[in-house]
């Protein structure tokens, strides 16, 4: 324990076990991992930590613990122990949860009354519903649904003294007082910890059908992508997988099954030039896959909607040119995950020159998934915003110790 | 009063025309929608451009001058109340559409456009901006933008911040920042969703960027006649139940009904609970559906289900909802207009409870309400020249207001918490919660002169009243409904 000369690791546990029960500190070399049962533990272990000038990084399961910039970090608090699922008011469609609830679990409780909350973030087995929220994950329904910004309704939070505050509300109609719980989605656990989340539910969606064609440049695609994204079929999810010279294009849609045939008809006719195949569902995990699959860098990009057929091909023409094995699972809305098979200093210049490329038109790079020696070589989030030094002073205002997240976001935040 | 050598130097930031001083045009903007609060503000600024805003709102920090952005004026809760001796941003000059991106399906404007004007612009492309205020041929993007605004549809579509991609800002420091981005995720905090429905205490927006959205095939409008609210409340949560996501579902009680029949003539069937529901989508799924929303209205009861049979049946029955708030204005000499939000759940009770506490007290309640999300409008009606009753219809509003948290509701669903619902506010939310969003203002406008003195509750103890409702000028002069 560096920060506080009065205190020991053996008297900071000791404490912390006063708070939380014994059975739920330990500790690994200098990190004390510390699991609250409840909000008002996370507050008395923020206050604590506070006060002594630790270091906190919250942590559900984990599974994007890499994301941002590395957290020298006294104490991990972890929310195992805030699993459940609170309130599911379903004739509401609305429900409390905590913020250690599996998304899995999340959505098996909602699926007892047919409903949902609708969308599919990484590794869903495992991820925890605060980890979701800080890191503002969203997959393939983000086209329909909409991100965690449109699904969260309401939030409770501890602020890095201890202040208990809740945000927002139970109802989706609600303009009273700042959303915090906005500013608190995809904030990475630097202005606070998230101890339950409300959400807006939609009902599951009963009949589904997923196509799926391919070409060899994603450039084929960017007609029909229009013509389908301008048509009267509202497509769940519409994702392109690119790799090496190969393409798939794959589309969900869901509605009464009176009308899926109507939709199918309609898409042979959009993609008459390719050969249009129905494909399992499956297929709508290649996100995951690829961020599984062991690949040096991962990187989240965005672009505009309509470029990401022209980027991709790009990118895939670049990474021919350079030699660096690229894949690529991008969304119609812009969002892009893209992996790269090795590591160079070819690569780091290729993200700069996107970052540089993208910026003119709002897009960005950010940097998921780096091998050690590459950090500190390259900023992971490459924020340029004018809006920096305001990020600082809500960062000071809330956390002005710097216990929480000290350096993981965005600046150095 | 603002000293001379302030208002030098605003009219040398927005010229000798952008800058008004004399008492009697300075009136027209000592109130917005909510009349019965009005202050004289010291000097209204109508710049033309980001940079003199900028210019203004540099004069307002260094001396310290507290400022109030403003559009069309028809914000309901007194946001753009001008606060005493300062200064008011008038947006109306910058009224363009700067930019229409058809492919990535946005648009970039100024703050004074008009909401309507947005989707003028758009419609000839097969696409439309989603929220739809009543007040939407008046009011502008950078009100909506401040209220977070809502309408009828956007229990499907969303509200003003599910459309907004970006914010030009200026800070109350006179800063110029861009928050968000047209594409998605942009790094760092989401600073463009906290400042959507910040009622203009974080800053002014200069400019924004909207999403749009492609016009659905058909649009289908249902009328269903009922014996009670009630009925056509339990019909809403049957037909959410069944997995449907409407467009818009409405419900008018009696009173409400006559008046607007009275004002309107819209042919409605009179009943206890008139439930509209319109569907929209591809046509084939918009029949399929309707059928099965008029399976469950028979099943609850409906005397009458009549689905307009043109846009412009379609249109009448819209017009006769949108003026039916007005429209009571017919029916009673005087009333208070709230906006209150509760569980869908909790409708019946609710509105058996505010029937009992109306009855109480000798008045009455019109019911004119978004029923899919809860969004209630209760109009209490009431007569100034019966000696007290005003203050007891007040009285009687604010306790519904109560009523609707208590309920696990909120205080507003779109006309923000403003000049009006300050106190209420404190009855919404615990001191630690208000004290957190006290973070946010503080870090935007550590001088607080962004819109001081709204939204938060005041120091004082006394409870705020709402108050009782005066037409808007635009709406005696038959320009636009308000609600």
């Amino acid at each position: 324990m560096s920060t506080s000369a009065a205190l020991t690791v053996e008297n900071a546990i000791a404490q912390l076990s006063a708070i939380v029960g014994q059975d739920c500190v330990h500790s690994h070399e200098e990190l004390i991992t510390v699991s609250p049962a409840d909000t008002r533990q996370i507050a008395q272990v923020l206050h604590f930590a506070n006060e002594n000038g630790l270091v906190v990084t919250p942590a559900g399961s984990g599974t994007k613990q890499e994301w941002g910039n590395p957290v020298a970090a006294h104490i991990q608090l972890g929310t195992e122990r805030m699993r459940s699922v609170r309130e599911h008011s379903w004739q509401d469609m609305t429900c409390t949860v905590e913020a250690g609830c599996t998304w899995e679990a999340l959505q098996a409780e909602l699926q007892r009354h047919g409903q949902m909350v609708s969308l599919d973030p990484l590794w869903s087995d495992r991820a925890t519903v605060g980890g979701i929220v800080a890191a503002n994950d969203s997959g393939t329904l983000r086209l329909k649904y909409g991100g965690l910004r449109d699904l969260i309704i309401g939030m409770t939070i501890v602020l890095a003294d201890g202040t208990i505050a809740k945000t927002g509300g139970k109802v989706v109609k609600n303009v009273a007082g700042y959303d915090l719980h906005k500013l608190m989605t995809g904030s990475f656990g630097t202005l606070g910890v998230i101890a339950e989340v409300n959400f807006r539910l939609h009902p599951l969606e009963e009949h589904v059908r997923t196509w799926s064609a391919t070409a060899s440049d994603a450039k084929q695609f960017e007609g029909p992508l229009r013509a389908l994204l301008d048509s009267q079929i509202v497509p769940s999810s519409v994702q392109i997988r690119a790799k090496r010279a190969q393409c798939s294009l794959d589309i969900r849609v869901a509605a009464v099954p009176e009308c899926l045939d109507k939709h199918a008809f309609d898409l042979d006719k959009i993609f008459s030039g390719f050969s249009l195949h129905d494909v399992e569902e499956s297929i709508w995990h290649a996100r995951q896959d690829l961020c599984d699959a062991g690949h040096a860098v991962i990187a989240k990009v965005s672009v505009l909607p309509g470029e990401v057929c022209a980027h991709i091909a790009d990118l895939q023409s670049n990474a021919a040119a350079n030699g660096i094995e690229t894949y690529i699972v991008a969304q119609a809305n812009g969002l892009m995950t893209i992996a790269f098979g090795a590591s160079s200093d070819a690569l780091i210049a290729g993200i700069e020159g996107l970052r540089t490329k993208l910026s003119a038109s709002g897009g960005s790079v950010v940097v998921q998934q780096l091998p050690d020696a590459l950090r500190g070589r390259l900023d992971v989030w490459g924020c340029d915003s004018n809006a920096l030094p305001l990020m600082r002073e809500i960062k000071r205002r809330f956390d002005p110790q710097r216990i929480l997240n000290p350096g993981r976001f965005v600046g150095n935040i | 009063m603002l000293a001379a050598s302030h208002i030098a130097e605003l009219r040398a930031a927005v010229g000798p025309d952008g800058l008004i001083t004399g008492e009697s045009q300075l009136q027209t903007y000592e109130c917005d929608g909510l009349t019965n609060f009005r202050v004289l503000p010291g000097a209204v600024a109508l710049p033309r451009s980001t940079a003199e805003v900028q210019a203004v709102v540099r004069v307002c920090a260094r001396h310290n001058i507290p400022f109030v952005s403003r559009g069309a004026g028809t914000g309901l809760s007194g946001g753009a109340l001008p606060a005493e001796g300062g200064v008011v941003i008038s947006l109306a000059r910058m009224n363009r559409i700067l930019e229409v991106d058809f492919v990535n399906r946005y648009v970039v404007v100024e703050p004074g456009v008009i909401n309507a004007h947005v989707t003028q612009r758009v419609a000839p492309n097969g696409y439309f901006y989603a929220p739809d205020p009543s007040s939407q041929s008046v009011c502008t993007i950078g009100g909506n933008v401040a209220e977070n605004s809502g309408g009828a549809h956007c229990l499907k579509y969303g509200f003003t911040v599910t459309h907004t991609l970006a914010v030009e800002v200026v800070l109350p420091s006179g800063e110029l920042v861009t928050l968000g981005s047209p594409a998605l995720d942009s790094p760092g905090y989401d600073l463009a969703g906290v400042f959507v429905g910040s009622e203009g205490t974080l800053g002014v927006a200069t400019k924004i960027t909207l999403r749009i959205v492609k016009r659905p095939e058909v649009v289908q409008t249902l009328l269903a006649a009922f014996d009670s609210p009630q009925a056509a409340g339990q019909t809403v949560s049957d037909i959410i139940a069944a997995g449907m996501l409407p467009s818009a579902m409405e419900i008018m009680d009696t009173l409400a009904i006559e008046a607007a029949e009275a004002a309107v003539h819209a042919h409605y069937p009179m009943c206890g609970g008139l439930l509209l529901i319109e569907l929209d989508g591809p046509a084939s799924e918009v029949e399929t559906l309707m059928r099965e929303v008029k399976v469950i209205s028979e099943k609850n009861g409906a005397a009458e289900i009549r689905l307009a049979q043109s846009d412009e049946e379609r249109m009448l029955v819209w017009k006769g909802r949108k003026a039916a708030f007005a429209a009571v204005g017919r029916i009673s000499p005087n009333y208070i207009v709230q906006d209150g939000v509760i569980p869908r759940t909790a409708l019946p009770r609710v509105l058996a409870e505010i029937e009992r506490m109306a009855a109480a007290v000798n008045l009455r309640v019109a019911n004119v309400f978004h029923a899919g999300d809860g969004n209630l409008h209760p109009l209490v009606l009431y007569d100034r020249a019966i000696a007290g009753q005003e203050e007891v219809a007040l009285d009687l509003s604010y306790r519904i207001l109560h009523l609707c948290v208590d309920s696990g509701g909120s205080i507003t669903g779109e006309h923000g918490v403003g000049k009006e619902k300050q106190e209420a506010l404190g009855y919404m939310f615990s001191e630690p919660d208000l004290a957190t969003m006290q973070l946010v203002r503080c870090a935007f406008d550590p001088a607080n002169i962004a819109n001081p003195d709204k939204v938060f509750p005041r120091t004082r103890l006394c409870a705020d009243r709402p108050g009782p409702y005066k037409p808007h000028p635009l709406e005696t002069a038959g320009v636009a409904e308000i609600f």
